[in-house]
């Protein structure tokens, strides 16, 4: 274990919420930046106000959801509306690499926060600004939540079944997405920072990354004149790609296998493996009745092992609890086990890459609210304890 | 189309890009950051270009939009590495190269010299990114994995669909999309960390894993409460909670509407002023229904049963007298963060990012085509999109005679051998 963290000693100020800022700033908490959230109690961050909540008990210090994107962090209360919040949220930026916002672009103007008033106080600062729509254009002061983006963003429209509804995926999926693409933007400024002493303003309009996964979809429509169609679980150049339910697993019903054949060779193992070896035509319009008719009588996860072995992919439709006992997963060490005061020993989604030389360690739970207040506000932004105890009085850390 | 001078953030650093579609639009993400790529394929051509659809739906690997999506902004060079000189022509490409990037299946990688450790030790400035369906060790490690197996084995298709039905996936891979994005972001800690130490480093990215990360709130909402939150169909949930209906029909389209349903959550009562407005809020008017409503406000969950029936009744009928765009207009004023549901033809035509010059011309032999524009806008080091993907070997003389110091005779002597 090194000593020695990527981030050591690069400092982060964290004026985001919801999904796609946090996990950002997670990634550089996860490998050793000091992140401190900026967070008030007059309007809570959306997602410690979002269930699950440990005992179902409704609580700022109590949700799952806010928790599991906030590991590795701090966190001090600020009201910005107090008449000496801007003010003080300045005086952390001037101890601050790197700020991290979502609001609509009109928030931080009206707080006289940009990019270009913090480069006052910072001058090589690095600011990435992440907004649904970006900070220009005629959308630009639009809001909205992952849930909508994906649609946005052309991946709903790619999510559905068949001439149906264009569902989305199930997840808020933009926010699982997008963070990528800014923590990449945001390590290379810091690299270039690194080389030539120049921070710089980051515009990131969250549908610009987003349309980037919807693979060919914008070449065939602007080659081809194509609009392309979701396909369920299917794939357009495959006949047997898809999930097929298996038997019950005591009872619960809701048990499915992905199945993928994308060969005559994987073709002739999944025959072999459900000895039929009637199964030689990928065409065969009764194939997929027939595996469905087979697949309905066996294990999902036995038959997944048989499948694999036989070199055919395969894989269960994993739920949350099959990832918890996934041994790959377990293998990787995906989950880390965090305590945290008010909501115990908890598991926190680790980053999906491993590192051989500067792994990724996830330090803490997530910080209660103002978790962090005299600490931040005391040893790096420098006030006296008369000061701070002046400020806690007036309502600002509220 | 803007033309840029500054070099985007990567531009002093160069790739190997050793990747099929599990990988490479990572390689794609590097280029786009600036950094040069080089794909390296088989003589004859990598199997993706093999990939549709094609222009014009002709199968020509010359003309697949699979790969000129994803390979746009390399420069491609041709090598055998099955054979030994190709094996030393590659390990002095990597020696010019500041990153490598693969998908080989771990147990070909140390045949073919990309062994972990091997890398380490042979060019132990590099930063060496390994993009495989579960990782390159433990007990699945060797197994195969195509989109949909991984985005079922990372848990995104339990989370896909409508209940009793089957779960789906997104049609466009994301199994493939998040590994790639995911392994930039690792590679990118890796390159940060080189710069301090000059040390590079083996990232080994997982597709399943990275898929895992896009559960949203489904693990803790299994560690805490027991509840996999399953397929919600036109609906949402939230840690376990069913929400009401998502997406709405509009007299034009679809709209998708806040991720509760429309009308709970923060902005209850300014919904149903604006319903009213309209003449279409029904009973919500009512005392006994802002009492309702206004109680949902504190926590965000969502009320179920009947009176989520309601709720949602009166939005489809409400939805479907107007256009997506006036929905969505109205909808942004009260501050109710509803958005269009966008097909491909709405996405060029769209006047939003017309205005922030998004898409950009990408020149081919015949004509200019369309491509999706930068990921991000960094104001000193922007993000560009300069030239599209390498014809079969297009760049061999650049590669092996500038990178390597071949003279034009020794290139088409080992084209001759077939070693590219």
């Amino acid at each position: 274990m090194t000593t020695d963290k990527v981030f050591q000693g690069i400092r982060v100020a964290d004026f985001a919420w919801v999904g796609v800022g946090p996990l950002v700033s997670k990634y550089l908490a996860d490998h050793g930046a000091e992140v401190i959230r900026i967070e008030s109690s007059v309007r809570p961050e959306p997602l410690r106000r979002a269930p699950p909540f440990v005992n179902d008990e409704p609580g700022l210090d109590n949700s799952g959801y806010y928790a599991d994107f906030n590991s590795s962090k701090k966190c001090v209360s600020l009201n910005l509306q107090h008449p000496d919040g801007v003010k003080i949220a300045k005086r952390i930026v001037e101890h601050c690499d790197i700020v991290t916002e979502s609001f609509t672009p009109k928030a931080m103007r009206a707080w006289g926060m940009t990019y270009e008033d913090l480069c006052e106080i910072r001058p090589d600062l690095i600011m990435i600004s992440m907004p649904m729509y970006g900070l220009t254009g005629p959308w630009s002061m639009w809001q909205g939540y992952g849930h909508v983006l994906q649609a946005a963003a052309g991946i709903s429209h790619l999510t559905a079944y068949p001439d149906e509804e264009p569902i989305g995926t199930g997840v808020a999926y933009t926010d699982f997405l997008v963070p990528h693409f800014a923590t990449s933007a945001v390590i290379a400024a810091l690299d270039h920072r690194q080389r030539t002493g120049e921070g710089q303003n980051i515009d990131f309009g969250q549908m610009e990354a987003a349309i980037h996964a919807t693979e060919t979809m914008i070449l065939d429509y602007t080659v081809n004149g194509r609009e392309q169609q979701a396909l369920g679980a299917g794939h357009p150049d495959h006949d047997i790609y898809g999930t097929w339910q298996c038997a019950a697993r005591g009872d619960d019903d809701d048990r499915w296998i992905a199945i993928t054949v994308t060969s005559n060779d994987e073709l002739a193992s999944l025959a072999e493996v459900a000895e039929q070896p009637g199964w030689t035509s990928l065409e065969s319009e009764s194939l997929k009745q027939q595996i469905a008719d087979w697949t309905r009588t066996q294990q999902a996860e036995d038959l997944m092992q048989r499948l694999q072995s036989a070199g055919v992919p395969a894989g269960v439709v994993q739920t949350p609890e099959d990832l918890r006992s996934d041994p790959q997963l377990a293998h990787r060490g995906h989950f880390w086990m965090l305590d945290h005061p008010t909501m115990g020993h908890r598991a926190y989604d680790g980053p999906s890459f491993r590192l051989s030389e500067t792994p990724a360690e996830l330090t803490k739970a997530a910080p209660l609210l103002g978790e962090d207040n005299e600490s931040v506000y005391k040893n790096i932004v420098g006030m006296s304890d008369e000061e701070y105890i002046e400020h806690l009085v007036s309502g600002a850390f509220d | 189309m803007t033309t840029q001078t500054a070099a985007g953030p990567l531009a002093p650093f160069r790739v190997l890009d050793l990747t099929n579609e599990l990988g490479q639009f990572a390689g794609r993400m590097l280029g786009d950051l600036g950094a040069e790529v080089i794909k390296v394929e088989p003589p004859g051509g990598d199997e993706s270009r093999f990939i549709g659809p094609f222009r014009g739906d002709v199968v020509d690997p010359e003309q697949s939009l699979h790969w000129w999506t994803f390979n746009n902004n390399k420069l491609g060079a041709t090598l055998d590495l099955t054979t030994l000189r190709g094996q030393e022509l590659f390990s002095q490409l990597l020696e010019q190269a500041d990153f490598l990037v693969e998908t080989c299946p771990p147990d070909a990688a140390a045949a073919l010299g990309l062994g972990a450790e091997n890398i380490r030790s042979e060019h132990p400035s590099l930063v060496h990114t390994s993009i495989t369906p579960f990782g390159r060790e433990g007990p699945y490690a060797n197994w195969k994995a195509t989109d949909l197996v991984g985005t079922a084995m990372g848990g995104l298709s339990s989370l896909c669909g409508a209940p009793g039905r089957p779960p789906i996936r997104p049609t466009a891979s994301q199994g493939y999309t998040q590994a790639s994005a995911q392994a930039v972001v690792g590679t990118m800690i890796a390159h940060f960390q080189r710069t301090k130490t000059g040390r590079g480093q083996h990232v080994d990215q997982s597709m399943q894993e990275a898929v895992t990360f896009t559960h949203d709130n489904a693990m803790p909402t299994w560690d805490i409460r027991g509840i996999n939150n399953g397929r919600p169909g036109n609906g949402r949930q939230i840690g376990g909670y069913k929400s009401g209906q998502y997406v709405y029909e509009a007299a034009d389209g679809y709209v998708a509407a806040l991720s509760y349903g429309g009308l709970f959550g923060l902005t209850a009562r300014q919904t149903v002023e604006w319903l009213d407005h309209h003449g279409m809020a029904g009973d919500l008017t009512s005392d006994e229904w802002m009492a309702k409503l206004d109680a949902t406000q504190g926590v965000l969950i969502p009320p179920a049963g009947e009176d989520g029936d309601y709720l949602n009744d009166t939005l489809v009928a409400f939805c479907k007298q107007f256009t997506r765009s006036q929905l969505v207009a109205e909808a942004q004023q009260i501050r109710n963060g509803w958005g269009i549901v966008h097909t491909p033809g709405d996405l060029l035509e769209n006047e939003h990012l017309a205005d922030r010059d998004y898409w950009v011309d990408v020149q081919h032999q015949e004509a200019h085509l369309s491509y999706p524009g930068p990921w991000a806008k960094l104001s000193k080091t922007p993000l560009s999109v300069r030239h599209r993907a390498p014809h079969i070997g297009e760049h061999n003389f650049y590669v092996y005679g500038n990178l390597l110091g071949f003279s034009d005779d020794e290139i088409m002597a080992l084209s001759d051998d077939g070693v590219i």
